[in-house]
């Protein structure tokens, strides 16, 4: 009985060892994306040909000038939408299949 | 016969391991190549181009050239940047270029050392420091690489507090690659 007792609390302490420390790994995956990358902005952005101290001259090519007045109104986009698609049938007609078992021939 | 085998298969094992396979990859100005770099195994590449970005607060649209970026695919603590500035000349003109973007790349910088050197046979100015980025502890060395032909390479890698350590050969790596384009 005794015996028993043993086996049973050493399985129950292993399986709560376990789940600790499968639970542990979640989450330990590093991510990696490009959502923010604070030094390849940061390399990006910079004050040296917008600082009026620098004494050096950058050939920026002129920019267009805007046209004067407003610019002509954009076309309204169609109200009325094209006919959808036909639809392809929800339900379609069961096909037939062989039967995977077959009785066995009487003998 | 066992302790034949493995020993064999062990002095494969060995042999195989120290095999590196970077990739070279070349850095353009307007479709002409103006310097190349490795990249290290298992390094993600990201690339710009020459464009106008503006900030909407000021609304002043300033040029900006090409960086291109290179960092380990499992940790984003570290990081080498290159960019050659258009207009720049000389390493002069590099370094005044430098303090005009170091206040974006890391806060309260620390200079330990801004010495001369040479980098792929190119003359070069490397400078090292310390500051913080977004509260955490930062490693930085910025150099300025002369290139022919009126220009030059500016190069800043990052290490943040917490990277492996180990990744500093891989920076190394990094310039000991570097060439100029002929």
């Amino acid at each position: 009985m005794t015996r028993k007792l043993i086996k049973r609390t050493c399985l129950a302490l292993s399986l709560g060892a376990a789940s600790f420390t499968l639970s542990a790994c979640d989450g330990v995956t590093v991510g990696v994306g490009y959502g923010y990358d604070p030094f390849y902005d940061s390399l990006l952005w910079n004050d040296y040909y917008h600082d009026v101290d620098v004494d050096i001259d950058v050939d920026r090519p002129v920019r267009p000038k805007p046209p004067v007045g407003k610019p002509p109104a954009r076309p309204k986009p169609p109200i009325a939408k094209p006919p959808a698609r036909p639809r392809p049938p929800v339900a379609r007609p069961p096909t037939a299949r062989p039967p995977i078992h077959r009785p066995a021939p009487r003998r | 016969m066992f302790l034949r085998i493995s020993s064999a298969i062990a002095a494969i094992w060995l042999g195989a391991a120290p095999v590196l396979a970077d990739t070279p990859v070349t850095y353009t100005d307007n479709g002409r190549a103006l310097f190349s770099f490795s990249v290290p195994d298992f390094w993600a590449v990201r690339t710009g181009g020459t464009r106008e970005i503006e900030d909407t607060q000021l609304g002043d649209p300033r040029a900006v050239a090409r960086v291109m970026g290179i960092r380990p695919v499992t940790d984003d603590n570290v990081w080498i940047g290159f960019v050659a500035p258009a207009g720049v000349a000389s390493i002069d003109g590099g370094l005044r270029y430098l303090q005009d973007v170091d206040k974006f790349l890391v806060k309260s910088p620390v200079v330990s050392d801004n010495v001369s050197t040479r980098i792929g046979g190119l003359p070069a100015q490397v400078i090292r420091g310390t500051g913080t980025r977004d509260g955490r502890g930062v490693n930085f060395t910025a150099t300025v690489i002369d290139l022919p032909n009126d220009r030059v390479a500016v190069a800043v890698a990052v290490l943040r507090d917490g990277a492996d350590p180990a990744y500093v050969e891989d920076l190394n790596a990094v310039f000991a690659s570097f060439r100029a384009a002929r």
